[in-house]
């Protein structure tokens, strides 16, 4: 196990190295003088001087690559152009709301999308299959951003049920201020029990997380309706239906642990997927996660948070992939071999 | 081990890590805001408490406040920041004068050398300090120190004093319009310099609002608060508290709008904006701003530095059909100074004249019968009402057997190539930072042997002169002053073809019909002065 590990570590490793040399190099790469979008559009000679000595802009690339790659060892993730804050705290501030998005859209996606895989399973080829299958074709094609702004359009706009934007009422800071623990306002509200800023926060994210889940949901429904299939055509099925068991138990009891397997890590991929993927939500539904970082520093051009977000979504990529490498060899001995 | 058993270990220890890691714990969000507990005793009580207490919400489309120091600020901070700060003086864009803030009244001596300020008594600093002619000059010189933001705006200042203590007497090297100086939205706040705070925990303004609180990143970044020992008092009818709701998206903040969640959305783009001044409980406003787009032609090299290719394509350009295909975000321009500045003369409107555009061409051996002509032009990536003037002017000028090697580019690329003459058009926006046309003709057109902003790369003598005199001419006869401009701008757009300037920026805001009172005033872009609005009972 722990050689497995340390394999699964080594690649994970050299996939990071990778990310980070490009990210540099296109940081790099793009036209116009990064001097020039930290000094403002109408700085004076000796303010663009200045920030090229402060960047260390005029030393040869090599030397800069370095330079960069040692910052982000010691955690200096750079200076963000737009915020003049440094990248990693304010990465630090979104990628929290971020998380609390698309955990709750996961929650989502596993508690409707494994029932209703099972479902397709038992009546294969009878309606709720086709059903199921329609359903989760039409939740994995949607374009994310139009099914955000129709469900805030009717369910926020006409209807009223939920709030059109943002992640709880900020009157509420006065009123029932949050301690922060986690920095994931729904995590830390229920920590504290500070009510109010949880049913409100809950308010608030069922839309973007309904949005947000629509894909893996229609995935972990595939998924899990495929290899139950395949499961309940296996030899022990035949044995377990020779002895009397009904199809709805042979499926829940004997065939959903093996299925399980391919979908706990299709859902580990599927999450650094909605991470990217809620960038567009979070715009729409003014979600103060990553995916709204990621959208203002690219409209204003911020290099150094733009390389910032992506060297985090790389990171989370990586890592779910180890985790799924990991909970995969767990799960079952035989990964660890392969 | 089961596997599902595996399955909740694994999870727990997941959630033990998560709790764990978040070493930071603790903190109470939204560290400038006091708790208040609800406070209300009968319905009378809680009535008059929510006429005072109404907030205004208003919609920035990026973060409020990159910068909390009033002396370096030059950024979006610029509309909370002058609802928390106040300087000497503040633009009138109508009477296109200065008018009293911090100083009561104001004259200049010696050819608009010498300016001495009478400053406003009984005004306290948020910090608890009274203001008076010496803290006004330990705030000027302490701008001017840190060197950063727009402080060059003092560049002509050689001297401050604190004759008494309401009265500041300026000493400068050259002639200067310093009461339009001290108007700026940037880095003319008169502020306590001992209670400055970078990180906006604290404010050390005179101005009627004061910092409530601020969270970085978060949607309501900022809510400011009534200062209550403002000079100017307060009524009832007033917004004593202002939220700033970050919405990157417009129709996001057109939905808040209409919910009246929000009152004040910064920018919406032209569908919007029409369906706005449809909609009940829905007030639009449209007014030009300061800020102008240029066309400025190569008059160095290349093709268009013969002067009839750079008249012909002065007249190419259809000045009407771009100011309706931009639909309302741009005014048709009357030469280079916008409406409210002045300087801005009426009657010169660009004309647009495609025959007489052939037949100069053809006396420059360019047009139809001849050779095809290659213009290669920059503009600024993702602006779309700068796409569409390359749009329309492409198509003009394919009739004119010419074709533009029309390229969009990021700022910093697109200067870069600017300031080594790689183009021989350049279209860019410019804006003044004080309100002063003088900015235009100092920047754009003066003589510079390593370009910065001259993009024309106009080099002429007579307009050098020209421009020299301004400052003196503004600082001591406005009339005289206001030929001066007129003359130049013929000079320069007319005579010489450096420039075309196709349309001056509309402003389009939308607010709830209860708001009552408010003035667009270009001379602060997006900034709403809170203090001077009502709500409507």
């Amino acid at each position: 196990m722990l050689r497995y590990l340390a394999r699964r570590l080594g690649q994970a490793l050299l996939v990071v190295a990778g990310v980070v040399v490009l990210t540099f190099a296109v940081m790099r790469l793009v036209p116009g003088d990064p001097a020039v979008a930290f000094a403002g559009p109408k700085a004076t000679p000796e303010e663009l001087a200045a920030a090229r000595e402060r960047f260390g802009l005029d030393d040869p690339l090599p030397a800069q690559l370095v330079a960069y790659v040692r910052d982000l060892f010691t955690g200096d993730w750079g200076v963000s152009l737009r915020t003049r804050q440094p990248v990693r705290e304010d990465l630090y501030l979104a990628f929290p709301a971020s998380i609390e998005l698309v955990g709750a859209a996961l929650l989502i996606a596993v508690m409707v999308g494994i029932p209703v895989g099972v479902l397709a399973a038992r009546y294969k080829t009878k309606f709720p299959d086709f059903g199921v299958r329609f359903g989760s074709m039409l939740a994995v094609s949607v374009p994310v951003f139009w099914l955000a702004l129709a469900l805030q359009l009717i369910f926020a706009g006409k209807l009223d049920w939920f709030p059109v934007a943002g992640e709880y009422d900020s009157s509420l800071d006065t009123t029932s201020p949050l301690t922060l623990w986690t920095n994931i306002t729904v995590v830390d509200a229920l920590i504290t029990g500070n009510w109010p800023i949880f049913t409100s926060t809950l308010h608030h994210l069922a839309l973007p997380a309904l949005v947000v889940a629509a894909y893996p949901t229609g995935v972990i429904a595939q998924m899990t309706r495929a290899t139950l299939i395949e499961e309940s055509g296996q030899d022990h099925a035949r044995l377990e239906r020779a002895l009397g068991f009904g199809e709805t138990s042979i499926l829940t009891k004997f065939a959903l642990r093996p299925a399980l397997s391919p979908v706990l890590s299709l859902i580990a991929l599927v999450f650094a997927y909605s991470l990217v993927n809620g960038f567009l939500v979070e715009a729409i539904f003014n979600w103060p996660g990553l995916g709204r970082y990621a959208a203002e520093s690219i409209r204003s051009r911020d290099t150094p948070a733009i390389a910032g977000v992506t060297l985090l979504v790389a990171l989370v990529y990586v890592l779910a992939n180890l985790v799924v490498d990991v909970l995969q060899g767990f799960l079952d001995p035989r990964a660890r071999t392969r | 081990m089961r596997w599902h058993k595996r399955l909740l270990v694994a999870g727990l220890t997941g959630v033990l890590a998560l709790t764990a890691a978040a070493c930071a714990g603790g903190q109470v969000r939204g560290a400038g805001g006091t708790p208040e507990p609800a406070k209300s005793s009968g319905p009378a009580a809680a009535q008059t408490a929510k006429a005072n207490d109404s907030t205004f919400v208003y919609v920035p489309n990026l973060d409020v406040v990159t910068d909390w120091d009033p002396a370096t600020s030059y950024s979006n901070e610029i509309v909370a920041l002058s609802n928390i700060y106040e300087g000497l003086t503040r633009y009138n864009f109508q009477s296109r004068e200065a008018e009293p803030r911090l100083a009561t009244e104001w004259s200049s001596a010696e050819g608009g050398k010498e300016w001495t300020f009478k400053l406003r008594q009984g005004v306290k600093f948020h910090s608890g300090a009274t203001l008076d002619a010496e803290a006004a000059k330990k705030a000027i010189e302490r701008t001017i120190e840190k060197k950063g933001g727009a402080a060059y705006i003092w560049d002509s200042v050689d001297k401050i004093e604190a004759v008494d203590a309401s009265t500041l007497k300026f000493t400068l090297k050259h002639a200067t319009p310093l009461d339009l100086v001290a108007s700026s939205g940037y880095a003319a706040y008169i502020y306590d310099v001992d209670a400055v705070d970078a990180d906006g925990r604290t404010t050390a303004g005179t101005g009627p609002y004061t910092i409530d609180s601020w969270q970085k990143g978060k949607e309501t970044e900022l809510t400011l608060k009534a200062f209550e020992d403002y000079w100017g008092g307060w009524t009832p009818e007033q917004y004593k508290k202002v939220a700033f709701r970050v919405t990157p998206e417009t129709t996001t903040a057109w939905q808040l709008l209409q919910k009246g969640e929000v009152n004040f959305i910064q920018r919406l783009n032209p569908q919007l904006f029409e369906q706005a001044g449809m909609t009940d409980n829905v007030q639009t406003a449209r007014s030009p701003s300061f800020q102008n787009l240029l066309v400025l032609f190569n008059t160095a090299a290349g093709p268009t530095k013969d002067i009839r290719v750079r008249q012909a394509l002065q007249l190419a350009i259809d000045y009407d059909g771009l100011a309706a295909a931009v639909k309302g975000a741009g005014l048709k321009a009357s030469g280079l100074v916008p409406e409210g500045l002045l300087g801005h003369v009426n009657g010169m409107e660009p004309e647009h004249d495609p025959a007489r555009a052939q037949e100069l061409l053809a006396e420059a051996g360019y047009g139809p019968d001849h050779a095809e002509l290659k213009l290669s032009l920059t503009y600024a990536q993702g602006d779309e009402d700068q796409k569409m003037l390359v749009t329309l002017l492409s198509s003009a000028l394919k009739k004119l057997n010419i074709t533009l090697q029309a390229k969009p580019m990021t700022w910093s690329a697109q200067w870069d190539l600017g300031k080594k003459q790689g183009q021989d058009i350049f279209v860019m926006y410019w804006y003044p930072d004080y309100p002063d046309a003088y900015s235009w003709f100092l920047n754009v057109f003066k003589s510079e042997d390593e370009p910065r902003f001259n993009l024309s790369y106009l080099k002429d003598r007579e307009i050098d002169a020209a421009i020299e005199k301004l400052p003196e001419l503004m600082a001591t006869d406005a009339l005289k002053a206001e030929d001066a401009f007129e003359e130049l701008q013929k000079k320069i757009i007319q005579e010489r073809a450096a420039v075309a300037v196709p349309y001056v920026q509309t402003y389009q805001r939308a607010l709830t019909a209860d708001v009552k009172g408010y003035v667009d005033n270009p001379a602060y872009p997006n900034v709403v002065f809170f203090y001077d609005l009502e709500r409507a009972r």
